[in-house]
Order: structure tokens, then sequence, then C-alpha cells
């Protein structure tokens, strides 16, 4: 028996009911916002109509996802990873779709492999750590998961697709926390990253130094190699004006535009104005149901999937941006209290990286529509239109309500 | 289950459970601040000034011809559009308008739903408004406010250059086609796109490229102030050169008047096409949606298929001058030496059957030379014995027959040369022999089926001895790029191109009538008589002459016209005859 059970005083039975009346409402709040904002709703084009056929498809496919064997996916890990590795590849050697290889086109749907690789990355890693025989206190523990989850954040990477690249990698961090791995050393690996984005502005980069240098002097990894590591991060952070010359343009633009949006008030940042004032407009209350301007008279772009928080935040104001807040809020809550409380080490860490790639989403996508980081066009779990993803996250809680029944 | 416990322990629980409040605490504040503290600076941005993307257009490219008159013209007219969310009572505006308009209620209805693309996106319902029609709803502003009108090019032909199926036309685009149209062009309901002929083979030069202008607009949608910003501008789509001389065009158009089939005249040298006629032919303004249903249903129901373009699409047996498919493989081979003779009476018996030479009396002792030029049935049915099928069809498609010849125009037919898996599955194993097919493809006819353009190829190919014959095309800026070579020995062609100078020029060569009168060109050429089961037989001609140091080629074909001596020859002269005394192409080579 783990502590778990006596710190959460729900049963799990409990806890698997609260995550799906949490995941009803989310879809509830997602199928209003698309009617609102289809001109035609009930005909078969609208993505309202769209969405709630594939929310169906979902379903079945989610009630399989709950049938099968724990055992099944915690020995076959390894080919489940390679597996989806291998449909990463697919789109290579197909025509692009929109301008990259980000997809397979089926017909009726596109399918983005992708998706499944993040559920691929979290298996095979929540394998090797869950090992018994594995000294976790080492520092070498770290490299295998950093490694898979490398290869896989490089295939995306190359699709083009920043985004999805960043989501693969979101989960590492917190399952090696989970896992039990020396505080210090992750650090260590999120540190260069940091250094990296304060590289573009003196002033962050001279605070950041300062916080660096403290939490090495807190952990104090010994004289030289201390040493080492920090001057190896802040020349890192010196040069990489030199590894903007390698984004594409199209990444350089988003980045450019987010650091200052005034560049370009027609481009890219175009759709930051639009979905602010969408959602400034919206007030306390919002406009009301079908009532929001700037979202009926289409002046906010992909609002049907990327943009889809801006129309709620228009049309159900403040109030309703706190309301599906909290039920998100609640939902990785519940996914942290079933990881805590299952009895079973590996299904306890799958679900830690599950639950990651949900607020990871959640976070990169809110954070957009609100002009806090660069559009990354990632949608919101269960709520955005898109047959792809949305089928993705019925996997994934299938998996989730799957391991916990199991363990 | 899989026996290892959790180990998870209570602080990783609080570390991962305060990140989660942290992101949270960011967002709410964040959300907060946007719609709470910052509320009445984004609410009046959204009330009285929003930035609106206005898509522009530019002008379709034109088209000229090799001399550069004009043949395709914008022209600029207004249409009607209506917002649908602004539409309070569809019908009786819908009403009021078609008394404005003279167009029925219900058709306005139509095409109301087949333009629909949203509820705040402008739709098409009517075309070429007339500056009254422009004033009478400019009046009635605000009974009409849904409405609005804007110009929109169509296509017009200053010349009487509109008759010819090769230019094409071009389509409203409707809600169910746009699925299947290139992504990357933008096509939206209610536009215009190339539908047929060169403007659909050319589609994306000719094709504008849209632009954006970004207007700030109040809440009722009226605009306020242009943004120069991050303005796109809007560029006219390329012109087109054709290879076309359209007064040959027309003159060609003006004798095949009355006439069914297709003439094509080319420069062998470069491939150009100079003038492709097919007739009957229509005017292409029908397209331009003033057309009533009568007047279509007319055009769709006449037995003569004006809407075809034969040239490129029209199916005909060969005729005659499918003997030369046999000469190749007789000459190659050395099946026959050149003083070979056979006896033609008039008659002869294969298998049972009796077939007859067309000169009934018989051309007596007949050589290759005459066989060809005099165009001997006799002749050819002894001989082909000595072919087998799969020769003479890898000849026939050697010579580009079977497949399509690339011109740029988008809707040509491949024809049909049977070979043996095709008798067997249209006549079972034992429903044909290949002596007695040979006997009906020898002259050209049986199950064989080409196109005017791919006879034109043929008999490019002949004119250029097989090597380096330029790909047909119609698009003067367009690369030279050949055609792949056909290796006969020079014993060979020099045989050929003998028996066709004798075909028009000996005392009873059947292409005499094309020489033109006074003139003396070296000219070359193969006449065909083609029976086919519509009635009269199909007159063809096909050949090429020089002049002035270079080649130009000619293909006639007349459908149910007669003999090929007696109706295609004297039009092919007709046209030889014109091209050479108004001689304008040659300054444009």
């Amino acid at each position: 028996m783990s502590q778990g059970n006596a710190y959460i005083g729900l049963t799990a039975e409990d806890l698997r009911s609260r995550l799906h009346i949490l995941t009803i409402l989310l879809i509830i709040f997602g199928l209003t916002a698309l009617y609102s904002i289809s001109d035609n709703p009930l005909s078969i084009e609208s993505s309202f109509m769209r969405q709630s056929i594939f929310m169906m498809f979902s379903f079945i496919i989610y009630l399989f996802v709950r049938r099968i064997s724990l055992k099944i996916i915690h020995d076959n890990s390894t080919i489940i990873f390679l597996f989806a590795i291998g449909l990463c590849f697919i789109p290579f050697f197909l025509p692009k779709v929109e301008y990259t290889y980000r997809w397979i086109d089926l017909g009726f749907m596109t399918i983005q492999p992708s998706e499944y690789l993040k559920i691929g990355v979290i298996i095979v890693i929540a394998k090797y750590l869950s090992n018994n025989q594995l000294k976790i206190k080492t520092k070498s523990v770290i490299i295998i998961p950093t490694l898979l989850t490398m290869a896989g954040a490089a295939i995306v990477l190359r699709q083009p697709d920043l985004g999805t690249s960043f989501i693969v990698c979101a989960p590492l961090i917190p399952m090696l926390l989970w896992a039990g791995v020396n505080g210090f050393i992750l650090f260590l690996i999120i540190a260069p990253f940091i250094t990296i984005i304060a590289a573009s502005n003196s002033v962050f980069f001279s605070v950041w130094a300062v916080i660096m240098l403290l939490c090495f002097l807190l952990a104090r990894p010994g004289v030289i190699t201390g040493f080492i590591l920090y001057f190896v991060n802040i020349f890192a952070g010196l040069l990489t004006p030199f590894a903007w010359s390698f984004l594409t343009d199209y990444q350089k633009q988003r980045v450019l535009t987010f650091l200052n949006p005034d560049l370009d008030p027609m481009g890219s940042a175009y759709h930051i104005i639009q979905s602010v004032t969408a959602i400034g407009s919206g007030g306390f209350f919002g406009k009301g149901f079908q009532q929001g301007s700037q979202t009926q008279l289409k002046f906010l772009p992909v609002q049907e999937s990327d943009f889809i928080l801006s129309v709620i935040a228009e049309e159900f104001g403040f109030l309703g941006i706190m309301v599906i807040m909290a039920i998100f809020f609640l939902f990785i809550k519940t996914l942290l209290d079933i990881a805590f409380r299952s009895s079973d080490y590996f299904s306890s860490i799958v679900i830690i990286g599950l639950s990651s790639i949900f607020l990871s989403h959640l976070f990169v996508n809110a954070a957009m529509t609100i002009g806090l980081i660069p559009v990354k066009g990632l949608p919101l779990p269960f709520v955005s239109a898109g047959g792809s993803f949305l089928l993705s996250c019925f996997i994934m809680l299938g998996l989730i309500i799957n391991l916990s029944e199991n363990s | 289950m899989l026996k290892i416990d959790n180990k998870a322990d209570v602080y990783t629980y609080r570390i991962l459970f305060f990140i989660l409040c942290f992101l949270m605490t960011v967002l709410i504040g964040r959300y907060y601040y946007l719609q709470v503290v910052e509320y009445d600076r984004h609410f009046s941005k959204s009330q009285i000034n929003r930035v609106k993307a206005v898509t522009t257009y530019a002008s379709r490219g034109l088209i000229f011809d090799r001399n550069g008159e004009l043949l395709v013209d914008n022209y600029p007219t207004y249409v009607l559009t209506v917002i649908p969310y602004k539409l309070d009572d569809k019908e009786s505006s819908f009403k009021e308008l078609s008394s404005i308009l003279g167009i029925e209620s219900d058709e306005l209805n139509r095409r109301y739903k087949k333009y629909y693309r949203g509820r705040m996106l402008p739709t098409i319902i009517a075309k070429n408004l007339s500056f009254e029609q422009i004033s009478q709803i400019e009046e009635r502003k605000l009974e009409f406010n849904a409405f609005d009108y804007r110009p929109f090019n169509e296509r017009i032909y200053p010349s009487s250059f509109g008759y010819s199926h090769l230019l094409g036309y071009l389509k409203e685009i409707d809600r169910d086609s746009i699925p299947l149209l290139d992504k990357n062009l933008l096509y939206r309901a209610g536009e215009l796109i190339g539908w047929q002929g060169v403007e659909k083979q050319y589609e994306r030069e000719l094709r504008y490229s849209k632009g954006v202008n970004y207007l700030e607009v109040d809440t009722y949608g009226r605009e306020v102030f242009e943004l120069e910003d991050g303005k796109i501008i809007a560029l006219p789509g390329e012109n087109l050169y054709l290879s076309i001389d359209s007064r040959l065009q027309k003159f060609i158009r003006d004798l095949l008047e009355d006439q069914k089939g297709s003439v094509i005249m080319s420069h062998v040298n470069t491939g150009e096409i100079l003038a492709m006629v097919s007739s009957p032919s229509y005017n292409l303004d029908i397209y331009r949606g003033t057309t009533s249903e009568e007047d279509w249903d007319n055009i769709l129901k006449n037995p003569d298929k004006p809407l075809l373009d034969r040239s490129v699409a029209g199916l005909y047996p060969p005729g005659s001058p499918f003997k030369l498919i046999t000469t190749f493989n007789l000459l190659e081979n050395n099946f026959i030496a050149n003083s070979d003779s056979v006896m033609c009476s008039g008659l002869k018996e294969y298998g049972g059957i009796e077939r007859g030479c067309w000169r009934e009396d018989g051309h007596g002792l007949t050589d290759l030379t005459k066989a060809l030029s005099e165009s001997c049935n006799i002749y050819f049915y002894e001989k082909v014995q000595l072919v087998s099928l799969e020769d003479w069809v890898s000849t026939a498609k050697n010579f580009g027959f079977n497949q399509v010849t690339d011109i740029d125009l988008p809707t040509e037919k491949i024809g049909l040369v049977p070979d043996k898996d095709f008798f067997t599955k249209q006549y079972g194993r034992w429903g044909w022999s290949e002596r007695g097919v040979l006997l009906n493809l020898t002259l050209g006819q049986g199950d064989l089926l080409v196109t005017p353009i791919q006879s034109l190829r043929f008999i490019n190919h002949i004119a250029t001895r097989g090597k380096n014959t330029p790909r047909l095309r119609l698009n003067l800026n367009s690369k030279l790029s050949y055609y792949d070579s056909i290796q006969y020995s020079d014993r060979t062609w020099d045989y050929i191109e003998n028996a066709l100078f004798e075909a028009v020029n000996s005392d009873f060569g059947t292409a005499r009538r094309a020489m033109p009168a006074n003139q003396n060109i070296p000219f070359f050429a193969k006449t065909g008589t083609a029976q086919n089961p519509h009635g009269e037989p199909h007159a063809w001609f096909i050949g090429f002459f020089e002049f002035e140091g270079e080649k130009y080629s000619i293909v006639t074909i007349v459908e149910n016209g007669g003999g090929g001596a007696t109706v295609a020859s004297p039009i092919a002269g007709d046209v030889v005859s014109y091209f050479i005394n108004s001689n304008t192409y040659i300054a444009n080579k």
C-alpha cells in the first residue's frame, strides 16, 4: 500500500467518476462554443456536427482502450513506442498537407501521428523508470529517458511542428521527478532552455544568472563541476543569437512578433490582437451566446480550434473562463490524485506523464490566446474542434481509467 | 498487478500540485487583467474600431495570338451580392428585386443557395447589372440594406475568335466544386475559374493573385479607415500568347461553315499550332450567364454536338493514312522489294469474303508507290499478310497513337489501337483471327479510333523523318521539347516521302487537288476515306509542305463528308493557298 491511500480521502472509484463528470462538462462547454460559431450548426459540414460525430467515434475507441490489459501495455511498451515513431515517418513519404508533413490524410479525416508519439514516449519511459533494478538515485538515470524524448521531439520538429515537439518534451521532467530523481539534476536539464529564452533580453538574462548561481550554491555539486556547468550555461545563452539563424522564417516571424507585436500588426500578431480584443471585450459576464461580435464577424482566425477559448471568453466572459479553468484545474488535480493513490508504480508514472500533456496543452493554448506566448497552434483538450486530437484525448483518458482500474 | 509498488512521495505530489496552481494562477490572472481591469479599453475597441481584412481582386491575364492580336479581353460588369445575416425577409426582398432585375425570384433563390458561403459573407446572386438597375437599388438603399454591388470582370471576345473551342471558357465556382480545386489558389464560391481549353490549361498563369486590404470598420460594418500596413496588393494574371494565327483560324472557320469536322495546321520545325478549328462551333459568350435555359437545351441536344472540340476529342477511324503503318512494317522488315507488284483487279476474296478496291475496275499492276499514291486496297490486303499484329500495333503506337500528344489542352482523348488483348476481350478467344483483323486495320478501319491532333503528330513524325519531332503546343512561350525518336532506315523514309510526293503530284494521286494553283512547293500528303456506321464516310487529308525553308503540316477531316480526294483535299488546298498568299506568320516565327 502506498501512502497515497491514506493521504487522499476518496476511493479510486470516486476519483474515476469525478474524472468522467469533469470530461463531460468540458465536452459540453466545447460543443456549446462550436454551436455558437457555426453558421449552420446542423449541417454536416459545420464544425459542431463534425465534432459531435468524431466524439461518438472517439468514445468507441475509448471503450476499447479501457479494456486492454495493463500487462500487455507494460510488456509491449517498446513496440508501442517504435510503432508511434514509425507512424510519424509516414507523412514524409506522402504529399504535404497544408505545407507540412504533420498529417496523414485518410479521406474522411486526417490523422496527426505525433499525437500518438506523445503517448508512446510516456509509456516507454514509465516502463524504464518503474524497473525495480534501476538505481534511481544515480545521475545517469536521466540519460535514457532524455534520449528517448529527444528522439521523438526531433522527428516532430522536422515535420515541422514546434508546438507538438514541445508537448513531447513536457512530461519528461514531471515523470523523472515522480520517479524520485534528484531535483538538482532536473534543474540542470531545464536550465539551458531558460538560459536560451532569457538570452533575448539582457535584464532577464542577468536576473536568471543570479538565480542559477543561487541554485548551484544551494545544491553544492562540487567546485569544479559546478563551475563548469555554470559557465557552459552562460555561454549557451551568449551563443543563442547564432543559433537563431537556424530557425525557419516562419518560426522567426512568430517569435519576433511575440516579443514585439507592434512589429507586424497584420501578420502573426493579427491573431493575437484580435484574440486579446475578443477576450477583453467579453468583460465579466460576457456578451452572451452567439452574441460575440469579434467571433461572429469572423475577425478571429481558426476560432473553432486554436482560439476556442477566445470565443468562450468573449461570449461567456470572465465568469465562463473561471468555470472552464476550474474544471481543468479539478481535472488535472484528479489525475494527480489517481497517480498518487495508485498502487502500481508503472501506472502511476504513466498517469503523471499524461496529466503533464493535458496541462501543457491547456497552458500553451490558453497562454497563446492571451498573448503570453507566441502563436503555437495547439488545441485545447476535449474542447477544440479537430478529430485527430480529440481521438488522442479519448485514448489518453481511456488509458488513465484503465490503469486506475487495474492497479 | 505488476508487483512494483508506487514509490511516489508526498513531497513530489506537492511540488506538482504547486506547479499546477502556479500555472492556473498565471492564466486566470491574465484573463482577469484583460477582462476585468482592461475591459473598457477592449470593449470600446471591439465596438468602435476593428480591423477587417477585405479581399481585393485584380484582372485575369489576357490572351493574344502569335501576331499580338487580342483574342480574349476582360470586361468590367457589376454583380449584386447579398449578406445573408442582414436579410430579414428573404422572400419579399427577392420579389422586390426580381422586378428591378427582371430575374425570377425562384432563380435568385437558386443562386443564393448555390453560392452561399456563410452567414456573414457576401453571396453573388446576379450579374451584368446595368447602370439603371444599380441606380434603382442605390435609391432604395435603406430597403435593400442587405444588398451590395461590386465590379466583376467577365471575359469578352473582341474578334469573332470567340467561336474557337481551344480557348475554353470560365465557370463560376459553386459550393460543391470547391473541395476539388487547388487549395493554394484560394478559390471561393462565385469566383471564375478556367473550365475548358487553354483557360483551364493555363489557369495558374492566367489567374490573378488575390490581395488583402485591412480596413477599420465600425459596429455597422462601415469602413472608417484604410490601413496601409500589411496591405497585400492584388496582382493581375500573366498574359498568354498563343501560337495561333487568328486570321488563318478565321479563314478556316469560314471554310468549314456548314461542315462538321476539323482542320489543324502546325509549324513542323517548332511544333507550334497555327490554326485549330473544330466545326460546328458556338459563341463562347453563351457562358456569360445570360443564356436562357431553352437556348442551352438547344445547344446540348443539337445532334451535331457543337460543344465537342473535334480537334482533340473527336474520335474517328483513321482510314487510308494508316496504310502507311503497314508500309513502315513492310519496308523496315524488308518484306518486299521495291519492284514487287500486286495485280489489282478491283476485287479479291479473303477467307470466303469478297473484298473490293475503291476503284472498281482495279488499279492493274500496282507497286508500293502506286498503292500509296493512288490508295490501292488490294495491294495492302495482299501485303499485310506478311506482317504480324504485334508489330503492326507497336508501329502505330510508336507514332503516338493510343496516347495523348501532350498538347496543352485539358480535354485530349487517347483513341484506340486495338491489340491482341483487346480483341480477345471484345470478341472472345476464338471470335477473331489475326489475319482477319489486319485486313481491316491496314485500311484504318475496324476498331481503330484516332483524333485529328494525333494524325497531325503522325504526319509531323514523317515530315521530320522520325528524329527530333517537336512536341505540339499552343503556348508560344512554352519550351521546345521533342517526342521520342523513331529509328527507321533512310531507305524507308525516302520511300515514304516519295510515295506521299506522288500522291500530290502524279496525275492519278488522290491528294492532287490539295496542290495550290500556280504554286510549285514540295508537298507530301495522304488522303483517306474512312467507312463508318454513322452514314457517309469521313474524308481525311494529312500532309506537309515546305515553304521558304520551313515545314508546315496540315490535317483535315470532314465528318461524313465523302471521299478524302474529292472533299478533304480541296479544303486543305484552300488553306495552304491562303497561308502562302497571306504569308503573315513568317515575320513572327
